[in-house]
């Protein structure tokens, strides 16, 4: 890309020395309430296609993902919860190495994972090599129903099928913010991501982890803030808030030494 | 062979005329009746294919959790076992063990269809095929699997090369002149083919096993290394290597089971057999240490109980012990013993053995690392091929079986047949190796 | 990957992968166009013939490739390595000097007319320089009971060269083809046939031509031992004595006499052109 009039508003000029971010998130799972509001409008506001009847819980786009999780104990006594699950936009993503032609990329100014679903053809080694099952296929042909191609964002580029789609913290939103902050000659923006925007109780909170300032920041370094098997050394970008232990042991599969899937397996 | 008298079908008398002198082939109906259910299961997977290429993949089982499947795992197994290939063109063309030549075409062939055949499951298996070759425009110099898709089009090139000279000794190919002094000089310069064939084999063999050693969120897959390759880089070479020869003495077994003929001397069979045996034996002994090592440090390290692995149904502690045990140890113990290998039943048995057990490797290393939960509140999750899959595989699987019995019939696979023919009780004079 | 691809920048990673595939690509490049190259040269120099040959030798069986030194007993084992070419063989003339050591077997026990004013070539044609320095060429006498009657014989024209271990002419049998090699270099000048006991009267391209490839005296009784061994399995596999010879001596016609051996197997072994 080359520097062409600052007045070109479709081609804003590139800046030198730009901050560099890295955008994260707090999900706090004692406010998640598993109403599905992120899941819907992140649907909406990425452009993905309603279902189609084959379409299972299994082959169907959820870049946002609700999990419904419990402590595995007797029933009287279960406590249960849920894990909204975006990609974890990993510092060190599995994902972005494995792929054999270069369609994942970790963006150095946002620190947001990448997917160029019109460079990828669809081998879906990054599927395999995700251990957060955070990427999805396009199994089929996207489709809408007639009329309904009037509620498309036009912001952001539907996929076709054959290709892999991730969660990229609403990238369309993110150069919105971009470009406005270019036109108005500055580098200080930030943005909310549609899930953020959409929870009812607000158990989301997004922003920059590199400002010392944000509430991302703050909430991230609290102890009960933890992240998502932090031991395979992927560093995810989205923290997880709980006060209650049970639900920080999901972090890793060996929580004080024991297994918590222990009585799910067999199945 | 008609006789003189007998009237001579018009038909079967010009095919004849494409059958390498001298050899002895059934007669055209019954092998058009040997080839017509092929072609039928050739056309069921032509039919899957088209459903897959027009309708996508959500025709297959094929799932989020499962990215890789049924297509994966059997590409891996065709193509360790389609490394008969380029390891017997390492013992002929650059050790100059002579003794193989006996085999060397039909491993050719082998060799050939394993990849095309592979080439052709993954053109379907790829979500967007028309933009495979985005690879080479914007490869990735750290995948795994850039390393692999650029050796395998460069091998499949090179086995394209090494079949040529094949095809053209055919009776009618070798009268045209071009085509016979084509082949001549081709053939003189097999050796740099066969040279450049190692090279990529090596490389890619390893790559395969790699792209799971690799894997950092997958712990049951993640291997630690050497520089940037995993242990199972070479796991892989070596496992390749061990059962290439071993599916030759399948393959050729097989062939004269059906053909009802003698294709080979024994010794060679010994050859290749002893070839497995020492290089399994090394590669079980390397992927002992290998398992306790990734047991107690590696998947430990990663969060992961030690022996956790296992206790998911139905992968529990049989499988590493099938794989290691049964398909490795006992396989190698088979084709290691000089006595054993006296025995033609037990080089089968130890033959297939092997073959089975780096298909089962294959296996474990595709579908048990995909099917094991990785979050803490996963379910441990169940994935069975539809009819599509299978049926794309038996159309590739077809595939290979009519272009080796057309080898086979029109092509002189085996030299060694025509002098066993005549001298049935010869069994060579090679020394045995 | 390249330079020219928005937001391209070298690394490590793309000097060693671009240099290995370049090699690789390279090297097979660089060989193919050796090889047309090679094979261009061949097709000006006219090589095609000699080719034919040694590609011809190579397809042949172990058995096949017998030294003839082997046949008379002067070498244990030995495979001809040089398509029964003796005068490049190295040892050739050192076995030359040696007696053989199987005891010569009257052809007549077959009934077979090898006269000793003859040259043998391998695969069974005769050659006989006359007085004038020409030399006439014709198919032997197990050579000519091979064919019987031919449906059709191909002779090359008047003026025509011939090669060593060429194609001299072409017989027909029941529908297989048989390419009689020719034993000498040299033009043709006459032709006979079938009906003649001579086919070819040729002139030699040199004064002074190399014959030593060629089978003479008492190495011709052996060498056809070992044809009429060769023959009795490939007509009779099982062992159980064919009725190939008639009173002792062989048939004149012997595809007649065995309709249903496999005949074209039959001439690509005994005539070399497998």
């Amino acid at each position: 890309m080359t520097a062409t009039t600052p007045a070109n508003p479709a081609n804003p000029p590139v800046q030198q020395n730009r901050k560099t971010r890295r955008f994260g998130m707090v999900i706090n799972l004692d406010a998640c309430t598993g109403c599905g509001a992120c899941m819907m409008s992140c649907a909406v506001e990425n452009n993905c296609a309603p279902a189609k009847d084959k379409i299972t819980d299994r082959t169907g786009i959820t870049l946002m993902r609700v999990f419904p999780v419990n402590d595995r104990q007797p029933m009287p006594a279960r406590r249960s919860g849920f894990v909204p699950m975006p990609c974890m936009q990993c510092e060190h993503p599995p994902c972005e190495s494995v792929c054999p032609q270069q369609a994942v990329e970790l963006d150095k100014l946002s620190g947001i994972v990448d997917q160029m679903p019109q460079r990828c053809f669809g081998c879906r080694y990054c599927i395999a090599a995700c251990p957060y099952h955070a990427r999805y296929f396009n199994w089929s042909d996207p489709e809408w129903p007639a009329g309904m191609e009037q509620t498309l964002n036009p912001a952001v580029a539907p996929r076709m099928r054959g290709v892999v789609e991730k969660c990229d913290f609403c990238h369309g939103r993110l150069h919105l913010a971009e470009d406005q902050a270019a036109l108005e000659g500055n580098d200080d923006y930030t943005y909310t991501p549609a899930c953020v925007e959409a929870c009812p109780t607000q158990a989301i909170v997004f922003g920059d982890l590199n400002d010392e300032e944000s509430e991302v920041t703050r909430l991230a370094k609290d102890p009960n803030s933890f992240r998502f098997l932090a031991k395979l050394g992927t560093e995810p970008k989205v923290y997880y808030h709980s006060e209650h232990e049970w639900r920080r042991n999901l972090a890793e599969r060996t929580a004080n030494g024991s297994t918590p899937a222990a009585e799910g397996r067999n199945s | 062979m008609t006789g003189t008298l007998a009237k001579p079908n018009a038909i079967e008398s010009a095919e004849k005329q494409w059958i390498v002198r001298g050899h002895e082939r059934c007669s055209t109906g019954k092998f058009m009746a040997w080839l017509s259910p092929w072609i039928g299961l050739l056309l069921l997977g032509l039919y899957a294919t088209y459903l897959c290429l027009r309708f996508g993949l959500g025709e297959t089982h094929l799932d989020n959790r499962f990215g890789f499947g049924l297509w994966i795992f059997l590409d891996l197994a065709v193509i360790a076992l389609g490394a008969g290939a380029f390891f017997s063109g390492f013992l002929l063309y650059i050790l100059k063990w002579k003794e193989i030549k006996a085999v060397i075409n039909s491993a050719v062939v082998l060799g050939f269809l394993c990849y095309s055949g592979a080439v052709a499951v993954l053109a379907v298996d790829v979500g967007q095929p028309l933009r495979s070759w985005f690879t080479f425009w914007h490869p990735n110099t750290h995948s795994m699997l850039t390393e692999v898709t650029f050796c395998i089009t460069c091998y499949l090139i090179v086995l394209s090369i090494e079949y040529l000279p094949i095809l053209l000794k055919n009776r009618k190919f070798k009268q045209v002149p071009s085509f016979l002094v084509f082949e001549w000089e081709l053939h003189k310069l097999m050796p740099v083919f066969a040279g450049i064939g190692v090279f990529l084999s090596f490389f890619h063999q390893g790559s395969l096993g790699g792209l799971f050693g690799v894997m950092r969120g997958r712990p049951f897959a993640f291997r630690e290394g050497f520089s940037i390759w995993p242990t199972t880089f070479f796991l892989f070479v070596l496992s390749a290597a061990a059962v290439g020869p071993s599916f030759i003495i399948l393959t050729t077994k097989l062939v004269e089971k059906i053909t009802g003929k003698r294709l080979v001397k024994e010794d060679i069979y010994r050859t290749l057999a002893k070839t497995t045996g020492v290089l399994l034996t090394i590669y079980v002994a390397l992927k002992c240490t290998d398992t306790l090592m990734w047991l107690n440090s590696t998947s430990v390290r990663a969060g992961v109980a030690p022996w956790e692995f296992y206790e998911f149904r139905p992968f529990g502690h049989a499988t590493l012990f099938t794989e290691v045990v049964i398909f490795g140890m006992i396989p190698a113990l088979l084709l290691l013993s000089r006595r054993l290998r006296e025995r033609p039943g037990l080089i089968t048995l130890g033959a297939a053995l092997a073959c089975l057990g780096v298909v089962f490797n294959r296996f474990v290393m595709t579908i048990q690392t995909l099917a094991l939960p990785t979050l803490s509140f996963d379910e441990f999750m169940l994935y069975l091929p539809n009819w599509v899959e299978y049926a794309v595989f038996g159309g590739v699987i077809a595939y290979a079986v009519i272009v080796y019995s057309l080898s086979y019939r029109y092509l002189n696979l085996f030299p060694q047949e025509q002098d066993l023919q005549l001298n049935p009780k010869e069994v060579g004079n090679v020394p045995v190796r | 990957m390249f330079p020219f691809v928005d937001g391209f920048h070298w690394t490590v990673g793309h000097i060693v992968f671009l240099t290995a595939f370049g090699l690789v690509a390279a090297t097979m490049a660089v060989t193919m166009f050796f090889v047309v190259q090679r094979v261009l040269d061949n097709f000006r120099k006219n090589r095609t013939a000699a080719i034919q040959w040694h590609s011809d030798f190579h397809d042949l069986g172990e058995q096949d490739r017998r030294c003839r030194h082997e046949l008379t007993g002067c070498a244990a084992r030995r495979e001809c390595h040089n398509s029964f070419e003796c005068g490049h063989c190295a040892d050739h003339p050192r076995f030359a000097q040696l007696e053989p050591a199987t005891s010569a077997v009257s052809l007549d026990a077959f009934g077979l007319d090898f006269p000793s004013d003859r040259l043998y070539h391998r695969g069974h044609t005769w050659v006989r320089v006359e007085e004038d320095g020409t030399m006439t060429i014709g198919l032997d006498d197990l050579g000519r009971r091979l064919l019987g009657t031919p449906d059709r014989v191909e002779l090359p024209k008047p003026g025509d060269s011939l090669t060593t271990n060429g194609a001299a002419w072409y017989a027909f049998r029941n529908d297989s083809p048989v390419r009689v090699l020719s034993p000498v270099d040299g033009m043709v000048i006459e032709t006979g046939g079938p009906d003649q006991d001579w086919y070819l009267k040729v002139r030699p391209t040199r004064a002074n031509p190399n014959l030593a490839h060629l089978l003479r005296g008492a190495e011709v009784s052996a060498w056809l031992r070992r044809e009429l061994e060769r023959l009795q399995i490939m007509v009779a596999p099982a062992g159980a004595g064919p009725a190939l010879a008639d009173g002792g001596s062989l048939m004149e016609d012997l595809p007649q006499a065995q309709p249903d051996a496999n005949w074209d197997a039959v001439y690509g072994k005994m005539f070399l052109a497998p």
